[in-house]
């Protein structure tokens, strides 16, 4: 069941004002990666955060797995309020995976050519994901909560951002479907901020926005 | 995959091999035997920038019509810390082998039961 809670319009700008505030602290140059496998919502919360904040959506969310296949980068997100001007880039990477099957695009109605071609350049999405984490300053690792959250493209991702005293959060997302799990999440990873939401319906955003002010500012 | 036999071939590699080679070397050295179709198993484990590494490579090496890629499965082991008080989870043996030879069927912390597919034929290891 889905709980959604409203807030007057001038509350949710303070609000968020407030988040922007914390997250960037004294003059720093906040650069928010979005990691995790291939369909787990990274696009989707992308666009939730970008719309909540500037009011436009950063990609194309699709059914088919490696939709985004480069880096799409949002620069100088920016909120204007009483005089002062807060800034941030946010980054949507394209799914970790250790393998790519062309034959899994052929059941989403692609041709053979097609279906080798994104194969292609998937591999190329996920090189230049790898990359992004060395200039990335937080990051939100989104899993879907339908899922078996242990796997190895998530145990390396944790344990490059670990190495790399890199601050991150980890989104159980997709908590609106029936089979999801969140509390598997919360037991694969008891150290670290596990926060669930849904990205498709907002549900828990809010708490997501605390979270990240406490692990990135 | 031995050329000889058709059967699957696994190399087992000791941690002290293995840390003999730079970063480069080991994981160059791993994804050459994997994308030949054999199975790598390794004492301890990578270390984080090594499995980022060997991810890079891998995609690099990818070719849509016959190699699709690498899977990857460790065993942990417990590991005692500050003089027997704390524990910690260690990597004891890692697995590694082209995708579309292994599979996992189940993993627990401390077992691992897989199946290679080996063309028409099949082999199970445990």
């Amino acid at each position: 069941m889905i709980r959604v809670v409203s807030m007057p319009r001038f509350l949710t700008r303070k609000f968020y004002t407030d988040i922007f505030n914390k997250l960037l602290g004294k003059n720093k140059k906040l650069k928010i990666g979005f990691y995790g496998h291939p369909n787990s919502g990274k696009t989707t919360l992308a666009n939730r955060m970008t719309n909540d904040w500037i009011g436009k959506p950063i990609g194309l969310v699709s059914e088919i797995p490696h939709e985004t296949r480069r880096v799409y980068r949002q620069e100088h997100v920016t909120l204007s309020h009483d005089g002062v001007e807060l800034d941030f880039d946010i980054i949507d990477t394209p799914g970790i995976a250790t393998k790519i099957d062309y034959k899994n695009f052929l059941k989403f109605g692609l041709s053979e050519i097609e279906a080798k071609e994104r194969a292609k350049e998937a591999t190329k999405g996920i090189i230049e994901a790898i990359k992004w984490l060395d200039d990335v300053t937080g990051v939100l690792l989104v899993i879907d909560a339908t899922q078996d959250p242990l796997t190895q493209a998530n145990i390396t991702i944790i344990g490059n951002l670990e190495a790399r005293k890199i601050p991150f959060v980890i989104v159980a997302n997709k908590i609106d479907l029936p089979s999801a799990a969140p509390d598997r999440i919360y037991s694969v990873f008891p150290q670290h901020t596990v926060v669930p939401i849904s990205a498709l319906h907002g549900e828990n955003t809010a708490d997501l926005y605390q979270a990240m002010v406490k692990r990135f500012r | 995959m031995d050329s000889n036999t058709d059967g699957l071939k696994m190399d087992f590699l000791s941690s002290t091999a293995l840390n003999s080679h730079t970063s480069m070397e080991k994981v160059s050295m791993i994804v050459d035997r994997v994308k030949n179709g054999d199975l790598v198993v390794i004492e301890g484990g990578l270390s984080p920038e090594e499995e980022a590494e060997l991810i890079e490579t891998t995609m690099r090496e990818i070719d849509v019509e016959n190699f699709m890629g690498i899977d990857i499965y460790t065993l942990e082991k417990d590991k005692t810390a500050f003089f027997g008080l704390s524990k910690k989870k260690t990597v004891g043996i890692t697995i590694i082998g082209p995708a579309n030879v292994m599979k996992a069927v189940k993993k627990k912390s401390n077992f691992l039961s897989m199946i290679a597919n080996l063309g028409d034929s099949g082999a199970s290891m445990h």
